[in-house]
């Protein structure tokens, strides 16, 4: 069996397990099954070791290393989620974002894969690449965490001020859980992404980026990184919690990702329809 | 034949239930009382604080008296001069009806609060006291700890229990919603009421401490005492109000004791930590607009009532499959106590097959026979015992199962009289309610096996 196939066998093995717990996660949430929950997150938990030995064996496929590229990072990235998530779920009591981890993390994977050609950024080596590539990696995963808390805090917030309880409220983590699980996550990944933006900077002043494109992403990336920061800084000086927090991370985020999007989006355009 | 006299929240005031009612000191003695009586063979004595039942098994064929020696001991029990005062209270069913209720009983159909479990406890209570009193040991055991299984089918397979369906319990629904666990988080009684008091215990058990706060600092501290909380002066509301997490109001102040913008100041100084208020005063105490102020829920009385009714109706919906599983359960018991009558006479088969079958072993062993061992004189037995239970296997079968079938029952009478005439079999009291009997009887353990208490001894003596 080539490595092609191994990896391709890997890829739907990986994708075929984020679906089914993504399907369990729904299940629950919509209160037609009270067991998914305990079978949804082993499914994560069987799909995180299936997604790194694709990630190992594709690279060796294409001969790219995981810290280059970003297919890879979104793929990789994605992973650390699901890793982040099983880590966090018991201690935080929020074993129901998985619903949001499971499907982003198939979104994510099938991206990875299917959108633009899988290539290594040439213009980017040297020493500091794996530690702007991990931690802008880690710093994601951990944001994604938080912005699904945040959601979550929003759904059960809303149900809460508006009275009207049961369905799937009753499925929800208390808001305070998921106010105290966003709010670490953004602690945790604040410094991460405060390491990525850095090596950022010095790597845009070595290959003199000047694109409107790249210039762009430069000011998202600075705009998400305020604006994690001033959640935060809010947080601990004027009380902001619960719904502001929450908005301020999904923002936050949503930068974040937009950022993401670009790198693909313009790795697409340059090279044009990758392979499927 | 199975009895329940009693009396229940449906048909008595709480001041009759309260002079019927037993605790654990009376119990026995009302059920000593009870069990001495010879109408009764079997009895078990509930009391709840809203039912007071005996459920009993009668004499054979003594069911009226049985009715009456019950209703006498009640009024006696209850201190009242003659039964009649008890009378209109009373209601009384009997056979089928009194199996059927006393599944429901069990499986809190027949609750205040549909559904709620606290009955099966009681009802284990009263099975507990009546086995340890020696009053329950037979068919009515049966019964009643089949109810326990029964009880336990309904809940998981119907969503009866499911829901909140009190103040206190939809209270501590919302604050787990908002707070998760209440071990950190700290629970304020403002005022006094009964339901807010309910309320408040209800909540102040998982939490990390539970203060009161009155107009009178004497009444705060006195309920404090009763309650493990602590008082604190009316003067320190907008100080408790930074402490606490979850507030219960209940005072009678005709206007709004917390004001929004007294919530608004206590907020700033919590850095936004969330805050619940549980207003179950009527006019409120809480004005409505605090709801308005980021991680601040006021729910009022009305907005709790509304999803104690959703947890009802919820429950309520529920009662066709409740009520389907208790009837398809009382059934089967049924056909068991049926396959029951048919009994005395299969045991006398046996008796008679075995008697005759060991005394002609018997003579062989001593005339022909007599110079065999004790080993082959053993492995004869052990042959003979064999055949007698093959030979009956199927002709007891197929009786009991024509007994237990409800449209063959008067097949299964006819052919246990041809049995008893062709066999000369002697007459033997009917099993039911019997414990003890044959050894050698094969009769199947009927239903309720595996329950979780214990059955009393087969009630028609069989051995597995």
């Amino acid at each position: 069996m080539s490595q092609q196939t191994i990896a391709d066998l890997l890829f739907g093995a990986t994708a075929g397990v984020y679906l089914a717990a993504s399907v369990l996660f729904i299940l629950f949430l919509t209160g037609r099954s009270e067991r998914a929950i305990v079978w949804a997150p082993r499914l994560v938990a069987l799909g995180v070791p299936l997604h790194a030995a694709q990630i190992c064996v594709w690279s060796l496929v294409l001969h790219i290393c995981p810290v280059e590229g970003i297919h890879f990072a979104l793929s990789v990235g994605s992973m650390l989620v699901c890793l982040v998530y099983l880590l966090a779920r018991t201690r935080l009591k929020v074993d129901v974002v998985g619903a949001f981890v499971a499907p982003q993390a198939l979104a994510f994977l099938l991206a990875s894969r299917f959108v633009g050609p899988v290539d290594a950024e040439p213009r980017l080596r040297g020493a500091l690449l794996p530690f702007h590539v991990i931690s802008n990696l880690l710093g994601i995963a951990l944001f994604t965490f938080a912005f699904a808390a945040a959601v979550a805090y929003l759904v059960q917030e809303r149900r809460l001020k508006s009275k009207k309880l049961g369905g799937s409220a009753e499925r929800m983590p208390p808001i305070d859980a998921l106010d105290r699980a966003e709010h670490r996550f953004l602690v945790a990944g604040f410094p991460l992404l405060t390491i990525g933006i850095l090596t950022g900077a010095i790597f845009a002043r070595e290959i003199e980026a000047g694109g409107a494109g790249e210039i762009a992403r430069a000011a998202l990336s600075y705009a998400s990184w305020a604006l994690i920061g001033g959640v935060l800084l809010l947080r601990a000086a004027a009380g902001w919690r619960g719904r502001r927090a929450a908005y301020g991370t999904i923002v936050g985020f949503g930068l974040t990702l937009l950022v993401m999007l670009l790198y693909l989006v313009r790795s697409a355009m340059l090279s044009g329809p990758g392979p499927a | 034949m199975i009895l329940v006299v009693g009396l229940s929240h449906r048909t008595a005031p709480v001041e009759v239930r309260e002079r019927l009612s037993a605790g654990a000191e009376a119990l026995p003695v009302v059920l000593s009382r009870l069990a001495s009586r010879s109408e009764l063979r079997e009895v078990m004595f509930l009391s709840t604080c809203n039912r007071v039942e005996v459920v009993a098994l009668a004499s054979e064929g003594r069911a009226d008296d049985a009715l009456r020696a019950i209703r006498e001991e009640l009024a006696s029990h209850g201190g009242l001069a003659q039964e009649a005062d008890l009378v209109p209270y009373l209601y009384d069913r009997r056979g089928e009806a009194a199996v059927t209720h006393v599944f429901r009983v069990a499986a809190s159909l027949e609750s205040m609060v549909l559904g709620e479990p606290q009955i099966l406890g009681q009802v284990k209570e009263a099975y507990d006291a009546a086995v340890a009193a020696g009053a329950l040991k037979g068919m009515l055991g049966r019964c009643v700890s089949r109810a326990f299984s029964v009880a336990k089918k309904v809940r998981s397979e119907t969503a009866i229990g499911a829901g909140t369906v009190s103040i206190s319990s939809v209270a501590v629904d919302l604050a787990r919603r908002i707070f998760g666990d209440l071990s950190q988080h700290a629970v304020l009684l403002l005022g006094a009421g009964e339901m807010a008091e309910a309320a408040a215990r209800s909540l102040g058990k998982g939490a990390k401490e539970l203060r009161i706060c009155n107009r009178s600092f004497d009444r705060a501290a006195a309920l404090a005492g009763a309650m493990h909380a602590s008082a604190v002066p009316w003067e320190q509301l907008e100080t408790e109000l930074v402490q606490a997490d979850v507030v219960v109001t209940s005072t009678g102040s005709r206007t709004p004791i917390v004001t929004h913008a007294m919530v608004k100041r206590a907020m700033k100084a919590r850095k936004g930590r969330s805050l619940f208020f549980v207003d179950i005063a009527v006019p409120r105490n809480v004005e409505p607009e605090a709801h308005g102020i980021d991680n601040v829920f006021v729910y009022d009385v009305d907005d709790l009532e509304q999803h104690v009714a959703k947890g009802l109706q919820a429950r309520h919906a529920e009662l066709d499959a409740a009520q389907a599983i208790v009837m398809q359960e009382v059934s089967q018991f049924l056909a068991w106590t049926r396959g029951l009558e048919v009994q005395p006479t299969v045991v006398a088969l046996r008796a008679r097959t075995h008697a005759v079958l060991f005394a002609e072993l018997e003579r062989s062993l001593g005339g022909r026979l007599k110079h065999l061992g004790e080993a082959e004189r053993a492995a004869l037995a052990q042959m003979l015992e064999s055949a007698t239970n093959k030979l009956l296997h199927a002709p007891s079968t197929k009786l009991r199962s024509k007994a237990e079938s409800e449209e063959e029952g008067g097949d299964a009478r006819e052919l246990a009289g041809a049995l008893k005439y062709l066999f000369d079999l002697p007459e033997i009291a009917s099993g039911k309610g019997e414990p003890g009997g044959s050894e050698q009887s094969e009769r199947s353990a009927g239903p309720g096996r595996g329950d979780d208490k214990p059955a009393a001894d087969d009630d028609d003596g069989v051995r597995h």
